[in-house]
């Protein structure tokens, strides 16, 4: 257990001292700044194009920041055998995934939470400055705290996507995961259409296969509440809590993959 | 003194049974959530890209595949929005989403043809849009080399939509004068001025649709023809029932009785075997709302209210 | 008392080719034993297997068949690392780290902490002559300091066994000469030290025992001095006054004679020239006799003799 705190405080630090991590999240602050600019544009939908902007920045840059980095953390790292150090300590294979795991979600939260302060900052202004007219044509209000659950459920489809990232990284070059990395995270949100074969389609096998994938194949779809959160319209606990629950165990599922795979391979 | 070979690569089994019973319990995971709430999906998807061009930009070279991928997403939604329930079922998104399609790949000849094909179906199947269609199809006339089968397709849609004859005869013969045009457009052009609206030349207009390689357009062919048949019954059919009311002074009861008294081999029923429907309050005769036939396209011949 | 290192018929197959995949034997039915407290140089030209037998051991590659042990316990046993050290060949550590933080973190990982793991990082620097520079991060170092931070951290946890591969490469000579002293040093406090080199020089100057590998073959394992003892090429003389006679007489049984100056000559004798007796000739003429010595075989000529000898690697097919 210390092993993997270990290895993820390193792979935290990497991460401070990296370029990347700060200028996604330098655009991503200046996006929501600029993104009152826009607001004013927008006769009267101002608050909900912030909001809209805020939530999509988190989400892109995110994604952004987790497929960089957890791109890097196996592949680079065998690449340029740092691994040898590593391994030859008393640390396990299993460990290091884990390790590394639990370091990049830790640098996505911390990344997530700065930028969610600045998005409600912003949000803050928009509240100070507007007038109580407008603020009563809001659907929702300015610093409205349901907000932070589809900020939670962004970090835990990132945590997700991470996981899918740290899986391929484990037997392909950073390029090749880079491109299966997102080319997953758009089958994943496309995901949905899947389900509905069975309504276009009436070959009972293509729609067997086209339900199986759809459950086999990360689902993404869910975790994107930001409609109903902008529009101040409920958003069903359950369907939240199992969502969560979702993403903890399907990413239980690439992680004890990608132990699998880490622990038969040779180093050469 | 040789030891148990754990210096040997290790197994994996034990963590491919845990991924799996994993996999399992996400599986059971999204079943229970599928069952409750979800996040709104919109009605019509949202086209983030409504403009042609500029999706063709975004693209970065890939139209081709990015054509396929919204053509899917063309046919998922007019298939889900045809097997739907409710009422209201808006087909707006149909026409733009055709229209990206056919800007990213101006030569996806399908998507024309099967296009225009939705757009022209009425309510409740499709949008009814036969405007649309001749819109849809005309690019194609502009932008895939003005292939005859575009202008076949407009001269069907003015023909059978439209029930624009004149219209529709003047289409078939532009058509016939493009390279690798079939011969009978001619005669079908002649066809369509002269009878246009005659069961017996829209049967023509289906018959030659069954030798199409087009599993879709052979389908709709066959239907037509089944109906068209179906309606040739019906006006064999009307003569007897005026018989008998006649001379009875009132609707039959049933087919029972008016096969029993007309002396008919059998209860008529249409081509697929479901007997017709026929309203004895009202008094007409039509396919069964249960056939796979209804509705019937064109206007059916209404009986005379009963004398009273 | 178990060996500190033992394999027995370790073989290793590397598939080669993507099309239709070739076993490649890198490694074949390595068999030796290493005892508690020696050096030993894992010798061999480049290809020879050195680096292989050394990832088995530290389990970062899998034997194809045959069992490796360390201090009685398989090799990859996650417990064993507590009390075993590696460097790897040219290697490279985080480089956005300094090396006080990259040891730091290997010393947390062997399960120390706060002040054990501010002294002994501080010790280890010292110990392989890393001063100021600890504290810049390593993406400005140069090879050699690279591979000073490599054996600091083979040190870092006072290991039982060290493995080192190539340690002296892309050191000056004064870097080699700090780094046979350090493995002098380990070995006086006991430890058992296995380094692969194709120095043959520093393998004679510390090595206790050593194997010399070929095409993936041990084709000979031994003590040093068993191994080149009984070689012995031939007699050095030197004398001096030898008059032109005496040299004429010489020449017949020397296989060289060389003037170093007026009257003094080296002379060079085969192995089978009865040495005494030419001494005698020489006393008899009036001649003296500076030096004499036997000259033996180096490791390098029996290297040589070795590797040329072995038979070409085979295939691993069966």
């Amino acid at each position: 257990m210390r092993a993997i705190f270990l290895v993820a405080g390193a792979v935290f630090r990497e991460s401070v001292r990296d370029r990347v991590p700060y200028s996604m999240m330098v655009f991503a602050i200046l996006l929501m700044a600029a993104s009152y600019l826009i607001s004013q544009l927008t006769a009267g939908q101002d608050m909900k194009i912030v909001k809209d902007l805020g939530l999509a920045a988190l989400s892109i840059f995110g994604l952004l920041i987790a497929v960089f980095l957890g791109i890097g953390l196996v592949s680079k790292e065998v690449e340029r055998k740092s691994i040898f150090g590593l391994l030859t300590k008393p640390v396990s294979r299993a460990q290091f995934i884990l390790g590394k795991y639990a370091g990049l979600v830790g640098t996505l939260i911390i990344n997530l939470g700065v930028m969610t302060v600045a998005y409600y900052a912003v949000l803050g202004y928009m509240l100070y400055v507007s007038s109580p007219v407008a603020r009563a044509a809001w659907p929702a209000p300015a610093l409205d705290p349901r907000l932070l659950i589809a900020v939670a459920l962004i970090v835990a489809e990132l945590a997700l996507v991470t996981a899918i990232a740290l899986f391929f990284s484990t037997f392909s070059s950073p390029l090749l995961s880079t491109l299966l990395t997102l080319g997953f995270w758009v089958a994943g949100h496309f995901n949905a259409d899947l389900r509905n074969f069975g309504t276009v389609v009436d070959s009972a096998p293509v729609v067997t296969v086209a339900r199986a994938l759809y459950y086999v194949i990360p689902n993404l779809a869910p975790f994107d509440v930001k409609a109903e959160v902008v529009h101040g319209l409920p958003v069903g606990a359950d369907h939240v809590l199992l969502t969560l629950l979702y993403a903890v165990v399907y990413s239980s599922v690439l992680l004890t993959a990608a132990i699998t795979i880490f622990r038969r391979r040779d180093f050469k | 003194m040789s030891a148990t070979a754990t210096s040997a690569r290790p197994q994996s089994a034990p963590l491919i049974a845990l991924m799996a019973v994993l996999m399992a319990a996400s599986i059971g995971v999204q079943v229970v959530r599928d069952r409750g709430w979800q996040p709104y999906q919109p009605e019509n998807p949202t086209l983030w890209v409504e403009s042609g061009p500029l999706l063709q930009r975004l693209s970065l070279g890939l139209d081709s595949l990015v054509a396929d991928i919204y053509w899917i997403r063309s046919v998922v939604y007019y298939g889900g929005k045809r097997r739907a329930e409710g009422a209201n079922r808006s087909y707006e998104s149909l026409y733009p989403l055709l229209n990206l399609v056919t800007t990213l790949d101006p030569h996806f000849r399908i998507a024309y043809r099967f296009g225009s094909l939705f757009l022209t179906e009425p309510p409740p199947a499709g949008p009814g849009r036969p405007d649309q269609a001749v819109q849809l199809l005309t690019r194609g006339i502009e932008r895939d080399f003005g292939r005859w089968e575009y202008f076949y397709d407009i001269g069907f849609v003015y023909y059978w939509s439209l029930r624009d004859y004149p219209k529709a005869a003047e289409w078939f013969l532009k058509g016939a004068d493009r390279p690798w045009a079939a011969e009978w457009l001619r005669p079908l052009a002649a066809t369509a001025l002269a009878t246009g609206g005659e069961r017996a030349t829209s049967r023509r207009l289906w018959t030659e649709l069954l030798n199409s390689d087009m599993s879709f357009m052979k389908s709709q062919a066959e239907l037509r023809l089944m109906q068209l048949d179906a309606m040739d019954a019906i006006a064999e059919l009307t003569p007897v029932l005026q018989r008998f009311i006649d001379r009875e002074r009132r609707f039959p009861r049933s087919w029972q009785e008016l096969a029993d008294v007309e002396r008919l081999p059998k209860v008529p029923t249409d081509p697929t075997g479901i007997p017709f429907y026929f309203d004895s309050k009202v008094g007409y005769i039509d396919v069964s709302p249960k056939s796979s036939l209804w509705p019937l396209p064109l206007n059916v011949r209404q009986l005379p209210p009963p004398p009273s | 008392m178990p060996a500190a290192i033992e394999t027995e018929g370790l073989t290793k197959d590397f598939q080669v080719g993507f099309w239709r995949p070739r076993p490649y034997r890198a490694l074949d039915a390595l068999t030796l034993s290493v005892e508690p407290g020696e050096v030993f140089g894992f010798l061999g030209p480049n290809g020879a297997g050195k680096s292989t037998t050394l990832k088995l051991l530290m389990q970062l590659i899998y034997p194809t068949s045959g069992v490796a042990r360390i201090l009685g316990k398989p090799a990859g046993d996650v417990t064993v690392r507590q009390r075993i050290s590696f460097l790897a060949e040219n290697p490279y550590f985080y480089d956005y780290l300094t090396a006080e933080e990259v040891l730091a973190y290997f010393a947390k990982l062997f399960g120390y902490s706060g002040a054990e793991v501010t002294s002994r990082v501080a010790r280890v620097l010292d110990e392989v002559g890393i001063g100021a520079e600890r504290r810049l991060r390593l993406r400005g170092y140069s090879k050699g300091m690279l591979q000073r931070v490599g054996l600091a951290q083979a040190l870092i946890n006072d290991p039982e066994v060290v493995f080192l591969d190539e340690p002296m490469s892309g050191l000056d000579p004064i870097g080699r000469r700090q780094v046979r002293d350090l493995i002098l040093r380990l070995k006086q406090k006991g430890c058992t030290v296995f380094f692969s080199s194709h120095i043959l020089s520093d393998a004679e100057a510390l090595c206790s025992r050593v194997a010399i590998m070929a095409q993936g073959r041990l084709v000979s394992c031994g003590a040093l001095h068993e191994m080149v003892a009984f070689e012995l090429k031939g007699w050095e003389l030197v004398a001096a006054g030898v008059n032109d006679a005496l040299r004429v007489s010489l020449q017949g049984r020397a296989r060289s004679i060389t003037a170093l100056a007026e009257g003094r000559y080296v002379i060079d004798l085969p192995a089978d020239a009865a040495p005494e007796r030419i001494l005698v000739d020489l006393v008899g003429a009036g001649a003296q006799v500076i030096s004499l010595h036997p000259v033996r075989e180096t490791l390098e000529d029996f290297f040589i003799r070795q590797v040329k000898a072995a038979s070409p690697r085979q295939t691993g097919m069966a």
